[in-house]
């Protein structure tokens, strides 16, 4: 950037402070950004980072006394673990008329009850099949000593179920199945001293609002201290849990490349045919999504400018066609 | 992959029924996610060099507030806001005006160098949770 942005008087640019890390979670601070980034950031690791979930399901045989749909929605919700899902390709940008080895991953369930008593069928026993894009991708999570994974159901001497199960990629956005985090921590200016809060009480918002347990890293306000009025919101305590497909630094650091796709997205569009030589030359080009997936570069985004060979779309000197055009005709211009 | 159809005897019935439920499902799917080939920006009608509005097509506030942020940043800009006209729609207008009297005033070169701007900042916070997160496992071990 040529310009400074100023940062509250600080020169320093964004840091990142780890507090705790575990297979499970992260938690750490975000500071010297501004509150827009980092909800951005958040909202994107919400709703936005690609995984693999179960989207399809034959039922071959259910005779326990769970409704096939009843399953089949268990089915969908079970973590699979998710790394190097770069590999798999979005089935609406496969070649293949329904989903193919490159675009999905087929998991058998097969299990029937002989004996007496209750059997209880676990993730476990969803058998992944070759072939598979990679070797992690599709594969039930399971973190539990025994190891079982998650319960899918109970069956009772006789009662079988057989299932053919189709796990494709997608996003949180369109099914909370593929999010990678069950919830995403987030909270700034734990003291209230900016007041963008308003708390709710019966008789002491002190009493009521107990502080968390992220106001032992900021100074407690002096009573009576006013509103400080050009305060900015931040640091930011994040705390990012995965459901257990990705690790959960993988997470944000996809998440933050997801909003760089994002970018990119907008940027080669903003840049047409004209200007794709200093797209590339500002390096966009390495940025674009990895994988086979990343169709930038390969002609994902058309735009009518590439029609327009080398005339440039963007105002050609004091001329502007943009006000001729109706809002809304899908005309040859906008 | 049509072998792949032919080894499901048993959806043989209703498989009318799921492809029409697909088709649905497609539709619906289309809303929350850009199809390829459709175009993602375009400038409202009004706009000039230096104050334009532009409708993002499938965008929403994830990036509509960071970018209205960083553009804000850009001393050229007089005027960066944005807002989701319908919550039902997935669009997101951005309006951007530059002091008339400054250089490199081009709106559209505006919101180019903000969107790179953003980039670069992605790049920074990836770079420096990395570091973080190598420091962090080098003093507390492997978790």
């Amino acid at each position: 950037m040529d310009y400074d942005i100023p940062m509250d008087g600080e020169d320093t640019g964004p840091t990142v402070t780890i507090r705790e890390a575990s297979p499970a979670a992260v938690d750490f601070i975000l500071r010297h950004v501004d509150l827009a980034f980092a909800n951005s950031l958040r909202r994107v690791i919400m709703s936005e980072i690609p995984t693999m979930a179960i989207d399809l399901v034959e039922v071959k045989k259910n005779t326990s006394v769970l409704a096939d749909e009843f399953i089949c929605h268990r089915l969908g919700l079970i973590p699979l673990n998710s790394k190097s899902v770069d590999d798999v390709l979005y089935t609406r940008d496969c070649d293949c008329d329904q989903y193919c080895e490159n675009c999905s991953v087929t998991l058998s369930l097969y299990a029937r009850c002989t004996s007496d008593g209750v059997m209880r069928v676990f993730a476990r026993d969803l058998v992944p099949q070759d072939p598979r894009a990679n070797e992690w991708v599709g594969v039930p999570v399971i973190k539990d000593d025994n190891p079982d994974g998650a319960l899918i159901l109970k069956l009772t001497k006789g009662q079988e179920v057989e299932m053919k199960c189709i796990a494709k990629k997608g996003i949180a956005k369109e099914h909370a199945k593929w999010a990678p985090t069950a919830a995403v921590g987030f909270e700034y200016d734990p003291w209230n001293k900016l007041k963008h809060l308003d708390y709710w009480y019966e008789e002491s918002a002190k009493d009521e609002w107990p502080v968390s347990r992220n106001g032992e890293w900021e100074d407690q306000p002096q009573e009576g201290e006013g509103v400080a009025l050009d305060g900015q919101p931040g640091p930011f305590y994040v705390n990012v849990e995965t459901v257990g497909g990705l690790e959960p630094d993988v997470i944000v650091q996809q998440g933050i490349k997801v909003l760089q796709q994002k970018l990119a997205g907008v940027i080669q569009e903003l840049a047409g045919g004209d200007n794709q030589a200093e797209t590339n030359g500002d390096g966009f080009g390495p940025r674009s999504p990895e994988g086979p997936s990343g169709g930038y570069d390969q002609g994902g985004y058309t735009t009518p400018f590439d029609q327009r060979g080398g005339a440039s779309a963007w105002g050609g000197g004091g001329m502007t066609p943009y006000g001729a055009t109706p809002y809304g005709q899908n005309g040859g211009n906008w | 992959m049509a072998s792949e159809n032919q080894d499901m005897p048993d959806a043989g019935g209703p498989v009318q029924g799921l492809t029409d439920a697909r088709a649905r499902q497609e539709e619906e799917r289309q809303d929350a996610i850009l199809v390829d080939d459709e175009q993602k920006i375009h400038v409202l009608p009004g706009s000039t060099d230096t104050s334009a509005s532009f409708e993002f097509l499938h965008e929403d506030h994830t990036l509509g507030n960071a970018l209205r942020y960083i553009i804000t940043k850009n001393p050229v800009v007089e005027l960066c806001a944005y807002s989701i006209p319908h919550p039902s729609e997935p669009k997101m207008h951005l309006r951007i005006q530059t002091f008339a009297d400054m250089e490199d005033n081009n709106v559209y070169d505006v919101l180019r160098k903000g969107l790179m701007d953003l980039q670069d900042l992605c790049d920074v916070v990836t770079e420096n949770f990395t570091t973080a997160r190598d420091k962090f496992v080098q003093e507390n071990g492997s978790t």
